[in-house]
């Protein structure tokens, strides 16, 4: 039953099981809100408040959008940009990212889809063009003091390994303000919930699997918390037999070898869940390792 | 420059990471992690008021107060309204009012005689008027002669003069914004009044937040301008007491000061604050009511009452250092304060409290603090008839040596979020020397320390909304 | 295809080997960003208590000779 609603843009609002289910597009991929309740008004109300937040970090972030905060501060590469709180929160977040993890996560890698471009052709970049790219990515090079940022010319940054969590996080709390009842919000695969069903159970999760018949490659039940997942095997090259992932070293500019085709980690909140999940992926054959040692709850799919 | 040890695995830096960037930006309105395996270190509830959102917080709070032996009693509500902006600005508005009444010492020493002491009073009509009900003080008003008010004092009992009250309504402001690569650069002004004093005040603050947000440092300056109006005139230093109606006149006391102030963040779990603080007084200084006892040199008996006299200038300095420790649900606070000045008055104070949270919506926080001064020089129990006037004279006891103690409990409610109701109780005890060596004839019989001690209890509701 | 999961029990305070020795850097005195957690609660900000604090200076100036040095010295009342 598909609830014809007067929300913006909503694609559809209706009855699953238990709980009220609003879906939308946001962000380049489908959205979903699920709220358990009988109240269909105020779970529309969370709906939107979930969507007009997705939207709203969508807008402000989208490295596609040029009047996006993004947009701007790419468009204003080589000079110096002054950015709001929340923009600052996130760059110093990111910047932390980058030590803590000597250099793995960085906001200035998405130049690279310069050169690598993963449609599943053999079009691989030679050397020459890999060291042309490779003066541009290196979130050293940035000079970043809250709240001023300065990109050298060319450089671009991005929050794509984030805006994205971090919306999850933001609409789930908002959610929460509005309701109290059980709420699942999940952005293409990158989830949380605000704690366990009403009887107590968990929320039944399934990890796609990576192989072409997208079966279910696994199913977890999640009481409280998020999940987000990092590796996509639609996205990759092939060239004389070798398959390149389109996870990219932004050390090395070249694609981590013998990474795990995804990574899903369990963890408090959907940021801390996604970027976990990138940098275990960015271990390449050491995914696993890395994930035991941590002490992460994870699922890994090779 | 020094490497730091790596002190966590990266799972929970990544954690309070993201924790503290949902906290920051207020995402983690309600996030709970119900499965201990997930808990982070920044698994605290956050209250979605802070840095970067725009929030009114209104604080009211009570005041009551009573000291034993039927002295002081004072009762003092306020409210404080502060509205933050999101940019980081904010502007608070208190307002307060007290109402003071009781026993208050006069500065003279018991005797083992009763004691009579007059003072200034202004009434209507003319005729003599009795009135035990008016604080324990009969007034004396003779046709042709100006009224007196009258009270006495039984032997052996520290004078105190009953007819005391005052209202006091007192109100002040403060912006604060952060300007430019200043953190926070900010004013602020205040007007107090009672019935004989007034106060005008403004300040002014700096400050720079800078090593990773883990320091700051301030610069405020604080100037005012008070005012005396003692009820019955200004009366002249070092002269008997007397029922004499002068005319009115006003003292006035201008104060400059200033506050060098760094906070540090030391680790994860403790704040460090140091302050140095400089104040200059200059002008008026003396309590207009208060009084020292002449005695006979060799009896201890009292034979005259003169007004106090203190210098007009002072300058004090303190060094404040205050260390906050956070071992989740217990958070200590332990502060120093070392405190001298140039009327020879130097004071060391120790304070030690100690929250535990019970949960996520009750506290308890016991506390403890102890006090110790030195005399002022120029303080003395009494003065001795036949020796030579000093040039000042106090006997008040705050300017005297003693030791206090004090003792608290406070309990917390936290309602939602930042929103609070707290009780505290106070217990707070002065210790001196009753019994000087200078003490003369009958005042070795006596105890010739006016201290105080007092009961407070202090409620105060807060509460955050946007 | 194969499907895996990784152990949630693992010992977590290992010695982090990888480039993660980088962590932190060059550093003076005090905790990183993500160690500041703690520091955001009311209880640990310096002020969070106003009225009770003021309250406490005015009863203690009206009762010593002492008075600053959380802040400004001086209590605008005559209560001397």
């Amino acid at each position: 039953m598909t609830v014809a609603t007067p929300v913006d843009r909503t694609l559809g609002f209706e009855r699953s099981g238990a709980d009220w289910r609003g879906f939308f597009s946001a962000m380049a991929t489908p959205c979903e809100v699920r709220v358990e309740t009988e109240d269909a008004e105020a779970a529309r109300a969370v709906v939107l408040a979930v969507e007009t937040e997705a939207r709203r970090i969508e807008a402000k972030f989208s490295r596609y959008r040029s009047d996006s905060v993004i947009g701007q501060i790419n468009a204003g590469a080589g000079v110096e940009t002054v950015v709001d709180s929340e923009t600052a929160h996130l760059l110093d977040f990111a910047d932390h990212c980058h030590r803590i993890s000597a250099g793995l996560f960085d906001v200035t890698s998405g130049v690279l889809r310069r050169v690598w471009r993963f449609d599943g052709s053999a079009n691989v970049p030679d050397d020459a063009q890999i060291e042309a790219i490779r003066r541009l990515v290196g979130w050293h090079r940035v000079r970043w003091r809250a709240p001023r940022i300065r990109l050298p010319a060319g450089m671009e940054i991005d929050f794509g390994g984030l805006a994205k969590e971090y919306a999850v996080d933001r609409a789930l709390a908002v959610a929460r303000i509005l309701i109290e009842a059980p709420v699942l919000v999940n952005f293409g695969g990158d989830l949380c919930v605000s704690g366990p069903r009403r009887n107590g159970s968990g929320w039944k999760v399934a990890i796609e699997s990576v192989d072409k018949d997208r079966n279910v490659a696994g199913l977890l039940r999640l009481m409280g918390g998020a999940v987000a997942t990092s590796g996509d095997a639609r996205r990759y090259l092939l060239k004389d037999g070798k398959r390149f992932g389109h996870i990219l070293d932004p050390r090395t500019c070249r694609p981590v070898e013998g990474a795990p085709r995804s990574v899903t980690v369990a963890a408090a909140t959907c940021v801390e869940a996604g970027l976990t999940a990138t940098l275990a992926i960015l271990q390449g054959v050491e995914s696993e390792v890395f994930l035991k040692r941590e002490g992460v709850r994870a699922w890994c799919i090779r | 420059m020094q490497l730091k040890k790596n002190r966590s695995g990266v799972r929970e830096q990544i954690a309070a990471l993201s924790a503290s960037l949902l906290a920051i930006t207020g995402a983690m309105a309600a996030v709970s992690v119900p499965d201990v395996a997930y808990a982070s270190p920044g698994d605290n509830p956050n209250d979605n008021f802070g840095p970067g959102v725009s929030y009114t917080q209104l604080d009211s709070a009570l005041l009551v107060y009573q000291e034993s032996g039927g002295r002081v009693q004072a009762i003092e509500p306020s409210a404080t309204l502060t509205a933050h902006s999101s940019a980081g600005d904010s502007l608070s508005v208190e307002v307060i009012a007290d109402a003071v009444s009781g026993a208050t010492p006069n500065g003279a020493v018991p005797a083992d005689q009763l004691q009579t002491f007059q003072t200034p009073i202004m009434i209507s009509g003319g005729h003599a008027t009795v009135t035990g009900a008016s604080g324990g003080s009969t007034v004396i008003s003779l046709p042709g002669v100006a009224a007196v008010r009258q009270y006495t004092t039984a032997a052996n009992l520290l004078p105190v003069d009953k007819g005391f009250h005052d209202h006091r309504g007192a109100f002040t402001f403060n912006w604060s914004q952060p300007l430019g690569r200043i953190s926070d650069i900010g004013f602020g002004g205040g007007y107090s009044r009672e019935q004989d004093y007034q106060a005008i005040s403004g300040n002014a603050h700096i400050a720079q937040t800078f090593n990773g947000g883990n320091t700051t440092a301030s610069l405020s300056v604080n100037t005012e301008l008070d005012s005396s109006f003692p009820y019955g005139g200004v009366p002249t230093p070092l002269t008997v007491m007397s029922g004499v109606w002068k005319k009115p006149g006003t003292r006035n006391k201008t104060q400059l000061g200033f506050v060098v102030g760094l906070t540090e963040v030391m680790s994860r779990r403790w704040l460090m604050q140091l302050n140095y603080s400089f104040d200059s007084q200059s002008g008026y200084q003396n309590d207009p009511y208060r009084i020292l006892s002449v005695v006979d040199s060799v009896s201890g008996e009292p034979t005259s009452y003169l007004y106090e006299s203190r210098p007009n200038r002072r300058q004090s300095q303190s060094l404040f250092w205050d260390n906050k420790f956070d071992f989740d649900p217990f958070v200590t606070d332990i502060s120093l304060r070392y405190f001298k000045d140039d009327w020879g008055i130097t004071s060391k104070t120790a304070e030690l409290s100690e929250r535990i949270n019970l949960g996520r919506s009750f506290f308890v926080e016991p506390d403890v603090r102890w006090y110790q001064q030195s005399a002022a020089n120029f303080y003395r129990y009494f003065l001795v008839g036949g020796d030579s006037l000093p040039t000042y004279a106090s006997s008040d006891t705050r300017l005297g040596k003693f030791t206090s103690l004090d003792y608290g409990m406070k309990l917390g409610f936290v309602l939602s979020g930042r929103t609070e109701f707290d009780i505290r109780g106070m217990y707070y005890q002065q210790t001196g020397d009753g019994h000087p060596a200078a003490a003369i004839g009958q005042l070795r019989q006596q105890d010739l320390f006016a201290g105080t001690k007092a009961a407070f209890v202090f409620f105060e509701y807060t509460w955050n909304f946007h | 295809m194969t499907f895996k999961i990784c152990s949630a029990n693992a010992v977590r305070r290992l010695a982090i080997c990888l480039a993660l020795a980088a962590l932190g850097g060059c550093s003076t005195v005090g905790p990183d960003p993500w160690e500041k957690d703690l520091m955001a609660r009311k209880e640990m900000l310096v002020g969070a208590y106003g009225p009770q604090m003021a309250a406490d200076d005015h009863v203690f100036f009206s009762k010593e000779a002492s008075s600053g040095g959380r802040g400004f010295a001086g209590g605008g009342c005559g209560c001397n």
